[in-house]
């Protein structure tokens, strides 16, 4: 990982002169318990938002009172008590925050070390309060003035609703709308901070939004709003999450994202979702319940959604492209894993509207334990869309006999020039290559890690580099137990 | 260095191996030939040790140790390599990446140090140019997309590259055309050591005329019933398999 | 173990119970998202349908049938089978429940039916039919249904016992002021075959639903249809083969052929229940659409439980290929007969899913007609 010694090397350089981060520092606290009006004017004016953006809160608030929960995925959980739950917790003080690694679960230290992460980022990541976390705010601004450079807005979606209103106005909620389903209308209500990235036009990001997020997306909250906008013929990477479990003590996350690329510009989004899947019976564990959607607004423009999906109790999540610019390509790679008993329903929806617009959707399930992965997605052609096209491959893969592995492709085509093709297969890791690995040598867990990396390999390579590495020892780690 | 004693096998209820014994020595070549459905195939696998494969009685010792009680991947790391009738192919793993996972696995059991992607990569090209595997194929998916004679050749390279005590051969001669199977062979032969030994497992007796084994043996419903030198090979292709059978029983 | 199975006419009233607590099915509920049946039909319409006629070739040797209209006695074994296959669907229930007419067929032990024979529905109202291969049993069944105005709604079950094969043509001729429904269910008990094909030429609107339950091991499963679709014709083929028991097999092709304003829509669930292992599903939908106003929407399903399973579905969507259009062309072929080649070439592997020569000839010669009609952008 190259990226960690530059870290490493700027962290040294700029000594002790970080003081200006962007972390905000809020006191600890907290809304009270439930949700009402008051809730909602609470969070933003705790973000010392303008009025517009209340308003616009509220309308999301009064629109969702009049929303059921879908159920229509094939997940179960017990029923979320929305009257009951607290929405706004500001980050937590230093004296709160565990004092060194020893307060941390042993085995999710032990999962740093396979993964190979540096001691100083496992603290940032685990969320210890020593000067550690304070290196990477350091680097933070370092990255923060080149992007500056380049013209290149990044900063808490809080902060562009105060300094970048226009920006905020014309985008949010155009992706996305408002009340567009239970959980992002909801988050809509409620979001407590999260990403804006303006791109301007012709700019090509100088780097990878990625580096940055690994060591710095904490406490942003369990409804994290994110904005991305690439003006014309720009382009931005962006990386969300990290390969290490990160310690969260919010059960419901309802996060929602949203991207704009304008004529020409191509904006490539990749996901390590990693947190708390619950133990080995089920317990606990995160509910992941994410809105994700791209718009292809411009003529020529790209949009590509990649994901490794191992953490979460319950991930509920479809990241999505509208087509509307002719020539416009979408694509959507994405790995899931579910272990023991959690569930996971995820997938895409790749609207084609505009000419020549082309989709290509490339999915690997992984159950294992009593988990249950679901592929849904949606391939829909409009009537104008001349000459759309489609390949999905959507392949599923089960260990052991308690789990599932479930596939629901919908196509809808309206023109009679759109061609689409999908394939689907389910089978297990067959015993032969097993045993072929094994005879070699290679320990039964370890085989597993390695087919199911080859299983997956196509999604991989889409992953930022110095990401792919460390997702593919992940896969393995996610399904360790998996094999008897 | 393997003595196999009064085995029984059984596969899904089946008994396969009906009483078989065997004794190998270091250095040697042995040859077991038989008709399909003797048992060939059962033998390789119960030697190196695939799940369904279930010794009901006798024993198998390898260097003085109960083999039947080690887990596939523990017999790989003391030496014993199968290779197999059909290689498997297993998609996005790189045959290079497999060759260095499987590899440092051995080194990890046997206490010795790992070795990095270069000296594989570096062992790997050696071998691979003196058995005809092109670089290329390194880089492919293991055996996806390979020939019958490319994936047989793979097979004896992991062999060159693990070094094993005790290599079983199962029918690594099937689907070869003569040039390949030649190519095979001289592999084969490169890789005898007095203190290696050998099983070829053979449906054919033209395999033998390019290795040629220090003992025939004759397996026939489960059992051995006849066992000589490489002219026993020979005897066998002029008579066929049906004559020695009779004249065994 | 004694459990009591209630009688018919308490079937009957469950049945009833059944559709009117869940009415006519509409598009926001999922299994009938592409076929919106209550904006064409009210329950009122569903109820006072009035019983459907039916007629029926010369009964080979071996078959046994019984009228299922109402006053009539009926036989014992009709009795105590009538409603008790598929009952989960709400338009079966309704053909269950109001049914007024029907027939139930039973084929003895070890009889091989020969002979094809032909069922034939015209006009309007509710029909169940039953049937009941007995081990080792073998029947063809050509189903036709004549185009009738109103609606017309079919529950058909058949019990396929151990060793016996159904094999079931249903063809239906375009019915534009018609609306069609039937759900079959089967269940396959070891080693049992069920050979479908459904042809279908649409209607105001059209479903066929097929519940498949693989309950023996060495079951299997083999459908295949073709829609050939112009005007403003609908057609829906919805399939749920559920594989209950390990050691069976599935495979399903359907291809559709959607012209002028009409819609196809393809829904098949294949379902592999927890440990029912060693079982394969193969499944292809494909779709050409030769109109922009013409849809399709295809939705193949995977549901699996098990992991010692080996299944895979395919769909597509397009057009005819422009290139084997052009050479066809160059070669001195007209375009409409060129079009109508590739057409017949498009449905071709799905026909010849019918064994029966005779019957695949009949077939032919009604999807030939049709792709005339659609091809003449009718």
């Amino acid at each position: 990982m190259a990226a960690i010694s530059e870290t490493k090397k700027q962290v040294a350089a700029l000594g002790e002169k970080y003081k200006y981060g962007f972390v905000t520092d809020i006191e600890m606290e907290r809304a009270p318990r439930g949700l009402t009006e008051d809730t909602v004017a609470f969070i933003s004016a705790k973000k010392g938002e303008p009025e517009w953006m209340l308003a616009w809160r509220l309308e999301a608030y009064k629109r969702w009172r009049e929303m059921k929960e879908p159920n229509w995925a094939r997940v179960h959980y017990p029923k979320i008590d929305y009257e009951n739950a607290y929405y706004y917790a500001a980050p937590k003080s230093s004296s709160d925050k565990p004092q060194s690694l020893d307060e941390i679960d042993p085995k999710i230290l032990e999962t740093y070390k396979k993964l190979g992460i540096p001691l100083h980022e496992q603290m940032a990541l685990a969320g210890v309060a020593v000067d550690a976390v304070f290196d990477s705010v350091s680097v933070a601004t370092t990255f923060k003035e080149t992007l500056n450079k380049a013209g290149v807005i990044f900063c808490p979606i809080s902060e562009a609703i105060r300094e970048h209103p226009d920006l905020v106005k014309k985008y949010l909620g155009t992706v996305v709308p408002q009340s567009d389903n239970f959980f992002a209308t909801l988050n809509s209500a409620v979001f407590s901070d999260g990403t804006f990235v303006y791109v301007p036009k012709g700019v090509r990001c100088p780097m990878e939004l990625s580096t940055y997020f690994r060591i710095n997306a904490q406490d942003t909250g369990q409804f994290e709003r994110t904005l991305i906008i690439a003006d014309e013929n720009s382009y931005v990477s962006y990386l969300e999450g990290c390969t290490a479990p990160m310690r969260d003590e919010n059960q419901l996350h309802a996060a929602v994202v949203e991207l704009v690329a304008l004529d020409g510009a191509e904006i490539k989004y990749s996901t390590v979702q990693n947190w708390y899947p619950g133990d080995e019976d089920g317990k606990g564990g995160i509910y992941n319940f994410v809105t994700k959607r791209g718009d292809c607004r411009g003529k020529g423009s790209k949009i590509s959604w990649t994901q490794v999906e191992t953490g979460s109790a319950i991930t509920w999540k479809y990241p999505s492209c509208i087509l509307r610019g002719d020539d416009s390509v979408g694509e959507f790679y994405s790995i899931a894993i579910a272990n023991n008993y959690q569930q996971a329903d995820t997938g895409t929806k790749m609207i084609h509207l505009g000419k020549n617009t082309r989709s290509r959707i490339i999915s690997k399930g992984i159950s294992a334990g009593k988990a249950q992965a679901t592929y849904r997605g949606l391939v829909s052609v409009h009537s104008k869309a001349e000459n759309a096209r489609n390949f999905t491959q959507c392949d599923s893969l089960l260990i052991g006999g308690e789990c599932g592995a479930h596939t629901v492709p919908y196509i809808e085509a309206r023109n009679s020039s759109a061609k689409i093709e999908h394939e689907a297969t389910t089978s297990k890791i067959a015993d032969d290559q097993l045993f072929y690995c094994v005879s070699r040598g290679i320990d039964p867990e370890e085989a597993v890690a390695l087919i199911v990396n080859g299983f997956c390999k196509e999604v991989l390579q889409q992953l930022p580099m110095e990401f792919a590495v460390e997702a593919q020892k992940l896969v393995g780690i996610s399904l360790e137990g998996s094999v008897g | 260095m393997l003595e196999i004693k009064d085995l029984h096998v059984t596969v899904g209820g089946n008994e396969i191996l009906k009483g078989l014994s065997l004794s190998v020595n270091a250095g040697e070549v042995h040859a077991i030939m038989g008709p399909n459905g003797s048992g060939k195939s059962t033998l390789s696998y119960v030697l190196a040790g695939r799940a369904g494969y279930d010794i009901t009685s006798g024993t198998i010792t390898y260097m003085g140790e109960d083999l039947g009680a080690l887990a596939p991947e523990e017999r790989a790391a003391k030496g014993v390599y199968l290779a197999m009738q059909y290689p498997v192919e297993i998609p996005g793993v790189t045959t290079l990446s497999f060759l260095k996972a499987a590899l440092n696995a051995q080194r990890r059991a046997r206490g010795d140090k790992e070795v990095d992607a270069i000296t594989v990569l570096r062992q790997v090209r050696e071998k691979a140019k003196t058995l005809n595997v092109p670089e290329e194929m390194l880089k492919r998916a293991l055996n996806v997309g390979f020939s019958g004679g490319e994936k047989k050749r793979l097979e004896i390279l992991q062999m060159a590259l693990f070094e094993p005590a005790l290599a079983i051969l199962d029918e690594t001669d099937s689907g070869l055309d003569i040039d390949a199977l030649q190519l095979v062979a001289e592999g084969v032969n490169a890789l005898r050591k007095p203190d290696r030994a050998m099983l070829v497992i053979t449906h054919y007796q033209r395999l033998l005329n390019y290795i040629v084994p220090d003992r025939v043996h004759v397996l026939a419903n489960g059992k051995i019933i006849a066992e000589g030198g490489k002219e026993l090979a020979h005897e066998l292709e002029a008579k066929g398999y049906a004559d020695i059978i009779k004249d065994a029983a | 173990m004694n459990i009591a199975v209630p009688t018919l006419e308490t079937r009957r009233s469950e049945a009833l119970d059944r559709f009117r607590s869940i009415g006519v099915p509409h598009r926001r509920i999922e299994e009938w998202k592409y076929t919106d049946l209550k904006a064409a039909l009210s329950a009122e319409d569903v109820a006072h349908a009035g019983a459907l006629p039916w007629s029926i070739s010369a009964l080979p040797d071996g078959v046994q049938m019984v009228d299922l209209a109402s006053g009539k006695k009926r036989a014992e074994w009709v009795e105590k089978n009538l409603g008790m296959i598929g009952g989960e669907g709400v338009m079966n229930a309704a053909a269950f429940a109001f049914a007024q007419a029907g027939v139930a067929l039973r084929v003895a032990r070890n009889t091989i039916v020969g002979t094809p024979l032909n069922l034939r529905f015209t006009s309007a109202g509710h029909a169940r039919v039953l049937i009941i291969l007995e081990e080792g049993a073998e029947l063809t069944l050509v189903e036709h249904h004549e185009a009738g105005e109103a609606f017309r709604n079919i529950g058909m079950e058949v019990s396929i016992g151990p060793n016996a094969q159904f094999t079931h043509v249903r063809v239906a001729e375009a019915a534009h002021n018609q609306i069609q429904i039937e759900t079959i269910s089967a269940t396959l008990s070891r080693d049992a075959r069920y050979c479908g094909h459904y042809t279908d030429l649409g209607a105001k609107i059209s479903r066929v639903e097929a519940n498949l339950t693989l309950a023996g091991a060495g079951a299997d499963v083999q459908i295949s249809g073709v829609s050939v679709l112009s005007g403003d014709t609908h057609a829906d083929v919805t399939t749920n083969v559920d594989h209950a028991v390990g050691n069976t097999t599935s495979t399903q092709l359907f291809k559709k052929l959607i012209g002028g304003h009409a819609r196809g829509v393809y829904q098949g669930k294949v379902s592999v229940r927890q440990h029912a292992d060693k079982s394969n599903s193969s499944q292809t939908a494909k779709a050409i659409l030769l109109s922009n106003r013409a849809e399709a929407d295809l939705k193949p399903e995977l549901e699996i439980f098990a992991d010692d399973v080996k299944c895979d579905h395919g769909a597509a969507v397009g057009d005819l290929d422009l290139e084997s259009l052009f050479y066809l062309r160059s070669r001195g072929l007209p375009e409409d007969e060129a079009r109508a080649l590739l057409m017949r070439a498009f449905v071709e592997d799905a026909v010849a899913q019918i064994t029966d020569e005779v019957i695949r000839a009949d077939v032919w010669k009604i999807v030939e007609n049709a792709l005339a009609s659609v091809s003449e952008g009718k």
